[in-house]
């Protein structure tokens, strides 16, 4: 079966493996992975990269929308395990059947490790705002430092004055 | 054949490596001829360069003279058995030399559509197309020979000690026996033909990525050899890249081309417009001088959108427009105004876009297309803003809801009357009683944070099973597939191998609740430090182990279902060490923005300190003030300023 004919196979489950029943005319979470399964199914030769970038765009997303990494993640592997059932029952060609499980398999570790990169880059900003709070309590504290002589002089002065 | 006007495009390169001292690869690269090698000499005395040399003079010799003569696929057979009688015969003359050689992989464009391959020894052509890398060329060696007899197991024979040795090579003999292939090159087609010095020290992962990168055949060619070189560069390294003429451009290739070029030619009418619609009016640059606002608000943007559609990413105008945002809410900004410029930004952007429909109505369609993806991405980065500032707020009223209720709490248990003896009031807790562990507040209760659960939270319980209940044959075959996989990779690759025990382990294990998954990923994570430098190596490791596991699979001797479950049972077991791994490095992060909320709280007591500061020291200049001689000028009792 050509790679084309395997993806309009894999998207006569896609009620099943998303349970779209359930969310009614919203995106059933997961839908990117999925999304992106039938498309590296339809392209076939889509590179890693290519894979790469439209999983990171959807994940970018999701996160941006408030979504966890943990939600992120876990409908990723709900799809994942839920096309592997439904694959064991659909195709009855073990050739097929290898070619879904070694696509999913692609798409959902890929998700992973978008979500893995997307988290260390963020530790990464954390850290460098930390370092800028930092170097401000330093400031913070010059100026501190400052007030206070400023304002044990004006004591000092008053109680000169008072005599 | 190919004249220097082909629409091919070819660049070869070669490089010394970083062990040896000399050179021994030699390249022919003849546009006129449409004639393209790699040679890969051998022999001591410096003998090796010395037949590569050979061998290429006599190869293009040969073809430069006798090309009208003879068909392509007979006229390259005859080449390299010409190259072979060269060196043969400058051996047998000198007796230093005797035994001196070399391999070739030679290519001759036929047409831009048609090419003939021939090779002798372990020099390889590659073939990528459409994305999917295939290797062209049978190694000439003893244990490739063996393995094709049946003689020796695939598995076996990378770990063979005569892997290396050459059953054919130019100028063992006068005669040669040479490899020939007649290929059809399909638009977009790459070709690589290069040294063991490559393919040796660069995994075909590597290879296929750069090949596939899209990248000009210079810079492809520039990039193999510097993986090459990373990867150990124990022996001379040649590569060439052959190009076949790529389809007409896609949407998105002219939109990366001529679409970003015809954008940043109008910057000055996007510029125009966006400061006639009012950008300097705008309350975010408030305070800025009116050319300085339309440099830093609309050229930026002007600017991110011009490598976003260079790149077709969104990532540049993304970071725009969150920083645009971000800063200003910080400031206690208010939505109104970031709607208000990015209404004119947007306004100015498709003002750009119909000049160049109005010049090319097939770019401009492009360009609208691809522009207004970007400002879409800018809605969605505002909207992610928006998205998080609502979270903060919930939180905020979450933690004062739960704050009032311990309150209420704390009052209750204040009013209640005491009663004597061991019999349990109504709303004590047992906390309250001394001797006993504190009971969790129900605000408590609520933070479950993920580095304080036992294991990874998003391995759900009610998962399926993967082995549980599978025959001793798959689990034998899981095995041997993981045998094949382990004797397909280098001593170097240590990590996966490691992660393919780890899969082996996972896939096997009965007990079907995943701690397996969870304890290899754990061992398998060590100690990493929490960058990219870190944790990458890790995902680029589990990848490949999954790209090795798989592949094997299909060399297990088993019936198609059985080589089906065992792909399953190794897919799922990889997926959840990925998940795991993932866990643990979400984990990780936690720490980090764990500080960063500490040092805030400590800059927001600094900033509460020096606000009070000032404000004592504005009273004490204000009592000053009210008690100082009048007659005095206020500068000769010195100046308050700090």
């Amino acid at each position: 079966m050509a790679d084309s004919h395997l993806a309009e196979a894999v998207r006569v489950l896609r009620d099943e493996v998303l349970d779209t029943v359930q969310h009614g005319d919203r995106d059933p979470p997961g839908a990117e992975v999925f999304e992106a399964l039938l498309r590296a199914l339809t392209i076939g030769g889509e590179s890693i990269p290519g894979l790469d970038l439209t999983l990171h765009d959807a994940v970018a997303r999701r996160l941006a929308w408030g979504d966890s990494e943990e939600a992120v993640l876990a409908d990723a592997e709900l799809v994942f395990d839920r096309l592997m059932v439904s694959a064991d029952r659909a195709f009855r060609d073990p050739a097929d059947q290898m070619v879904v499980i070694e696509a999913a398999t692609q798409v959902a570790v890929t998700v992973s490790r978008v979500v893995a990169l997307a988290a260390v880059a963020g530790a990464g900003r954390d850290r460098a705002a930390r370092m800028r709070e930092e170097m401000s309590h330093q400031q913070l504290k010059e100026v501190l430092e400052k007030q206070k002589a400023t304002i044990q002089r004006l004591e000092h002065e008053l109680e000169q004055d008072f005599r | 054949m190919t004249q220097q006007a082909s629409p091919i495009r070819i660049a070869g390169d070669t490089h010394v490596g970083k062990v040896r001292t000399m050179n021994e690869d030699a390249l022919i690269l003849e546009p006129r001829l449409g004639l393209y090698a790699v040679l890969d000499g051998m022999g001591g005395a410096n003998a090796g360069d010395v037949a590569s040399q050979l061998a290429r003079d006599a190869i293009r010799d040969f073809v430069l003279h006798r090309r009208a003569e003879l068909a392509p696929k007979a006229l390259l057979e005859a080449a390299l058995v010409a190259g072979s009688t060269a060196v043969f015969t400058a051996a047998q003359q000198h007796r230093e030399r005797h035994g001196m050689g070399t391999t070739a992989v030679v290519c001759l464009i036929v047409d831009p559509k048609h090419v003939v391959i021939a090779h002798v020894g372990d020099s390889r052509a590659y073939l990528l197309r459409e994305g999917r890398l295939q290797t062209l060329t049978r190694d000439h060696t003893i244990v490739e020979d063996l393995v094709e007899r049946g003689l020796l197991a695939p598995e076996e024979a990378e770990r063979h000690p005569y892997k290396n040795v050459l059953s054919r090579n130019l100028g063992a003999r006068a005669e040669a026996r040479v490899d020939l292939l007649e290929l059809e090159l399909r638009p977009g087609d790459r070709l690589l033909l290069c040294s063991d010095g490559l393919y040796g020290y660069a995994s075909a992962e590597a290879i296929q990525y750069l090949l596939g990168s899209g990248d000009a055949p210079e810079h492809v060619t520039r990039d193999l050899i510097e993986i090459a070189l990373r990867g150990g560069g124990g022996d001379n390294v040649s590569a060439l890249v052959i190009e076949a003429p790529a389809a007409a451009p896609s949407s998105t290739q002219v939109v990366r081309t001529s679409g970003a070029v015809a954008w940043w030619q109008h910057r000055q009418r996007f510029l125009q417009v966006a400061s006639d619609g009012g950008l300097t009016k705008n309350p975010i640059v408030r305070g800025l001088a009116p050319q300085e606002a339309i440099e830093l608000v609309a050229l930026s943007l002007c600017q991110a959108i011009y490598h976003d559609l260079e790149k077709s990413t969104g990532v540049n105008v993304w970071t725009f427009a969150q920083n645009l945002a971000a800063g200003w809410f910080e400031r206690g900004g208010d939505w109104k105004a970031v709607r208000g410029i990015v209404d004119i930004l947007g306004g100015a952007a498709r003002a750009v876009v119909d000049d160049i429909r109005a010049r090319d109505a097939k770019l401009g369609f492009l360009l609208d297309v691809a522009v207004s993806r970007a400002l879409i991405v800018v809605e969605l980065a505002l909207g992610g803003l928006l998205a998080e500032r609502l979270r903060q707020i919930d939180s905020d009223l979450i933690e004062l809801h739960g704050a009032a209720l311990d309150t209420v709490e704390h009052d209750t248990l204040e009013t209640a009357p005491p009663i004597e003896g061991s019999i349990e009031r109504p709303g004590e807790r047992p906390a309250d009683r001394p001797g006993e562990r504190p009971a969790e507040r129900p605000s408590e209760r609520s933070i479950d944070r993920f580095i304080d659960r036992p294991t990874i939270p998003f391995l759900r319980p009610d998962r399926p099973v993967t082995s549980s209940g599978e025959s001793s044959e798959v689990l034998g075959a899981i095995a041997k597939a993981i045998t094949i996989a382990r004797g397909r990779l280098s001593p170097r690759a240590e990590l996966v191998a490691q992660i393919l025990v780890a899969l082996e382990t996972v896939a096997t294990d009965s007990g079907g609740n995943f701690a397996a998954a969870v304890l290899a990923a754990r061992e398998l994570y060590g100690v990493r430090s929490v960058d990219n430098a870190g944790v990458m190596p890790l995902f680029d490791a589990l990848d490949k182990a999954r790209v090795v596991a798989t592949s094997s699979v299909h060399q297990v001797r088993t019936s198609p279902a059985i080589r089906v479950r065992v792909l399953r049972a190794l897919c799922i077991a990889h997926q959840r060490l990925v998940a795991a791994a993932t866990g643990l490095v979400l984990e990780a992060v936690v720490p980090f923005g764990e500080r960063l909320r500490e040092v805030q709280v400590v800059t927001g007591e600094l900033r509460e300190a020096v606000a009070r500061a000032e404000q004592r020291r504005a009273d004490l200049e204000r009592k000053f003030a009210t008690i100082v001689d009048p007659s005095l000028p206020w500068g000769a009792r010195g100046s308050t300023e700090w």
